[in-house]
């Protein structure tokens, strides 16, 4: 085996040794996992389309659910991917009401992104540039990229499995929705530093 | 021409952190809710009761709406059903400069625990006789409390909203 070098812990795996040692007894620690993981899980509910006070209670069923199962919970390290398919899943059961219920292995699509035009308007030059880029890209594509923007590289596959996009398109290597990003981009004299 | 197939590098982590900025100046993460996520877990672990803030008059919580962060206060009483605490906070004895804050505190209940939970972690004193209790070199920023009976564990803790000290 080549020798890897020493990179800092991603996110998820910073997450999984906080919840790990919550379930040994260090009752603090869980603390520090809601501060690691809260933004990832705020874009991944939001990302979904839904308002802010509905995405705001997925993420609390979710932490409360993470609480109660803890003892149950097989890989305290992917305990980040846990609470993004949980998250998804309730947002998604809050939109759609108490009309049906979402199937286990169903993993809804995520509309394409928007924002708002107050949001918009506070944007700089260039982060409207970017948002046009976005725009091109598939709604799956678009979402992905939000949430592991506020990840870190080691835990894309992770999350990319958990947002239900095949395991295959990302893992190491760029995937396909990185290099649409890139290719856009790259085509853009104006975004060219 | 590059690839998907190829390995992560610098340009695309540059192109996610400029996306992480994007949205995290359009649709930020609520300030506080990482702090009322660990505050509704608490509750929920505890299966605890939820004191309510008499006085809102002095002091301003942490709220679901709140856009600023609120204003200290000085004094402060929560009310549940079986007991009530009193709270109020002044520059520590401890240090000569206001960095940290001293708490006095009553509770309506002789031996009771109580616990406060500030960014720092947590701090425990049992009230005396008359139900008082003091916390001195607590530091300044949001903190709740947690009185339980140390002499009966079946006794539903009680937890107050989170206050700004």
């Amino acid at each position: 085996m080549t020798p890897t070098p020493t990179a800092p812990d991603g996110l998820g795996t910073r997450a999984g040794k906080a919840f790990a040692a919550y379930i040994t007894g260090e009752r603090e620690r869980l603390s520090e996992l809601v501060d690691l993981v809260t933004p990832v899980l705020w874009n991944a509910a939001r990302s979904q389309g839904a308002p802010a006070p509905m995405c705001e209670d997925a993420i609390q069923t979710a932490f409360l659910q993470l609480v109660d199962r803890a003892e149950s919970i097989k890989e305290p390290a992917a305990v980040l991917g846990w609470l993004v398919v949980v998250v998804k899943r309730e947002v998604w059961r809050l939109s759609r009401g108490s009309r049906r219920e979402i199937g286990v292995d169903e993993v809804p699509e995520a509309p394409t992104q928007q924002l708002d035009p107050e949001s918009h308007s506070i944007l700089s030059e260039r982060q409207r540039v970017l948002w046009q880029h976005i725009s091109t890209l598939t709604p799956r594509c678009q979402e992905l990229l939000r949430v592991i923007a506020f990840a870190d590289r080691p835990d894309y596959a992770a999350i990319a499995e958990s947002l239900g996009m095949p395991v295959g398109s990302i893992g190491p290597t760029r995937g396909r929705c990185l290099q649409k990003l890139r290719t856009t981009l790259g085509s853009d004299p104006g975004w060219a530093v | 021409m590059t690839s998907h197939t190829e390995a992560i590098d610098a340009r695309d982590i540059a192109n996610l952190d400029q996306l992480r900025d994007l949205f995290a100046h359009a649709d930020p993460v609520p300030s506080d809710l990482a702090e009322r996520m660990k505050f509704a877990i608490t509750v929920h672990a505890l299966h605890a009761e939820v004191a309510e803030l008499m006085d809102s008059a002095l002091l301003t919580t942490r709220g679901a709406d709140a856009k600023v962060e609120p204003t200290p206060t000085d004094s402060v009483t929560f009310t549940a059903a079986s007991v009530s605490l009193m709270v109020s906070a002044s520059p520590s004895e401890q240090a000569d400069t206001d960095v940290r804050v001293r708490i006095d505190g009553w509770v309506t209940s002789p031996g009771a625990r109580v616990e406060a939970m500030t960014v720092e972690g947590s701090v425990s004193e049992i009230s005396d006789a008359n139900g008082r209790f003091v916390m001195d070199d607590l530091p300044h920023g949001p903190v709740h409390f947690v009185i339980t009976d140390p002499d009966n564990d079946d006794v539903r803790p009680v937890i107050t909203p989170t206050i700004q000290i």
